[in-house]
């Protein structure tokens, strides 16, 4: 039945996902496009923090600060992006219409599977402008399985393949700057990142952005001066919670700032 | 033959009557306010009656199940692409009547060649802009109506109008509870069908023990959309508990 299908309903509708780019179009002939990013989840105790800063850069300037790169898709998934921000809350959009829709008319919520790929679907469609360097996008997927009792996350390439990630992931612009010290901190520091505690893995995800924002001029920071502080959400058995920027605040002051 | 005008005007009136004849003993579903916003309630042999459309829409109806899915698939569809191609603001429950359901069935109804939907349904929306009705019924044919505050959609006139009735008289004594709302509905939906037997103005303890009977072989299937939910939807199918505290008082508390 592919009436069950949010995506073939609104191609029938003429509202095609994405308009293809005219034959030649290349990166080269555009003007820059805001992509630089960092962007993490890590699984600790009760289940998945994921985190991103908050700018938006056009090549050597930022544009805003105040980006949400981190999107609560339904009750049991956060995506978070790195890539083309229009692409991605394109996509962001269409995944939260598709999974309600699917609820709605099927009278049961999707699987996580099932979640899993129709995110697939929508990476794999926008491949060719992808390819021509339009609107890419790498998204990373946290959930939280109810069946197994586990965060979960996944991440996926430029072809839509998806792979879960056991313990942590990041992307972007900054992430090959902080993928050395995840590895680290998960092997050899003081407890394997999976144990910590739902304080010790804000403190890491804070820091893990600071370190990026350090090398990476795509990637803000903490900015407490302007009020601006990264997006941080928690999943586990009681849903998603977005953490409130007082509590990031207290948690720069008395752990980022001075530890 | 349905070239000839007068032909097809035969063929619609005998449809008009084939689906009375067939709604004619269809259990009622009622809608109306309570504290925290809008109740609907029916009773039902099995199949669902009441269902999501959107956050803040819920679909109702009575005839054959087939022809409810077919309406309500297409109200989902519909509410859908226009909160994906708008947002879900412009998602309102006049415009999906007025330019998605309304004619889906009127185009059905008038194709004298296949089949219309054999369906009365009723469309609840919770906070619409500005004082829009709080619901719409649509007929079989697609013909569509604002209900202010208490809307019913069932089979036999005389039936309808006794629940709307019982409902209007008691609602005017200010707001009631949930708990209070589900059990004027219930009796409302007694005085129907003791009308629809011809029993006019039946005092409550008749209505109390048509309900006992009623519901040894019916369940109650109730839906609020509650404004005071922290989720976006604002709709939520009542479960079990909630209705026995309710029902307990006509089933003797076996139930």
């Amino acid at each position: 039945m592919d009436d069950a299908d949010f995506l073939n309903l609104i191609k029938r509708h003429g509202h095609g996902t994405w308009s293809q780019p005219a034959a030649g179009a290349a990166a080269e002939h555009l003007p820059a496009q805001a992509e630089g990013t960092t962007i993490l989840a890590v699984r600790y105790q009760s289940g998945v923090m994921v985190a991103g800063d908050r700018r938006a850069t056009t090549g050597n300037v930022v544009v805003h600060d105040r980006a949400d790169k981190v999107l609560c898709i339904d009750d049991a998934v956060v995506m978070a992006l790195s890539g083309s921000p229009a692409m991605a809350v394109e996509i962001g959009r269409l995944l939260e219409m598709t999974f309600q829709h699917y609820r709605r008319s099927q009278l049961q919520p999707l699987s996580l599977d099932g979640k899993l790929r129709v995110l697939s679907r929508l990476i794999r469609e926008n491949l060719t402008m992808a390819m021509q360097g339009i609107g890419a996008v790498v998204p990373i997927l946290a959930a939280y399985d109810d069946a197994a009792d586990a965060g979960r996350i996944y991440f996926y390439d430029l072809l839509g393949a998806q792979f879960e990630s056991v313990d942590f992931c990041t992307t972007g612009s900054g992430a090959h700057i902080i993928r050395g010290a995840l590895y680290y901190l998960d092997r050899w520091g003081p407890v394997p990142l999976a144990s910590m505690d739902e304080v010790a893995a804000l403190e890491l995800v804070g820091r893990m952005l600071e370190t990026a924002a350090r090398y990476d001029t795509a990637t803000g920071g903490f900015l407490p001066a302007a009020g601006v502080y990264p997006q941080v959400m928690r999943l586990d058995a009681g849903g998603i919670t977005r953490i409130s920027e007082d509590r990031l605040e207290r948690i720069y002051r008395t752990r980022l700032q001075q530890a | 033959m349905l070239a000839e005008p007068h032909r097809w005007v035969e063929a619609i009136r005998q449809r008009r009557a084939y689906i009375e004849d067939q709604l004619k003993d269809v259990s009622p579903v009622i809608g109306l306010p309570y504290t925290d916003g809008l109740l609907l309630v029916t009773t039902t042999p099995g199949p669902r009656k009441i269902f999501e459309v959107y956050d803040q829409l819920a679909l109702a109806g009575v005839g054959h199940p087939a022809d409810m899915e077919k309406v309500r698939r297409a109200a989902i569809d519909i509410a859908h692409v226009e909160a994906y191609n708008l947002s879900s603001a412009d998602v309102t429950a006049y415009r999906l009547v007025a330019s998605g359901i309304g004619p889906l069935m009127k185009t059905a109804f008038d194709e004298v060649v296949r089949s219309p939907f054999i369906a009365r349904l009723m469309v609840a929306e919770l906070g619409g802009v500005d004082d829009a009705p709080a619901f719409y019924t649509v007929e079989a044919d697609g013909s569509f109506a604002p209900a202010e505050r208490v809307a019913v959609v069932g089979g036999e006139a005389a039936a309808v109008n006794a629940c709307r009735e019982y409902v209007e008289r008691r609602a005017a004594s200010g707001s009631w509870s949930l708990d209070e709302a589900i059990q004027a509905a219930l009796h409302a939906w007694g005085c129907g069908w003791l009308a629809a037997q011809g029993e006019i103005d039946p005092g409550e303890q008749r209505i109390i023990s048509c309900l006992g009977r009623s519901l040894e072989t019916a369940r109650v299937e109730a839906v609020v959309l509650d404004r005071t939910l922290a989720t976006t939807t604002k709709f939520r199918l009542l479960g079990g508990d909630e209705l026995d505290r309710v029902t307990r008082r006509y089933t003797g508390g076996e139930r």
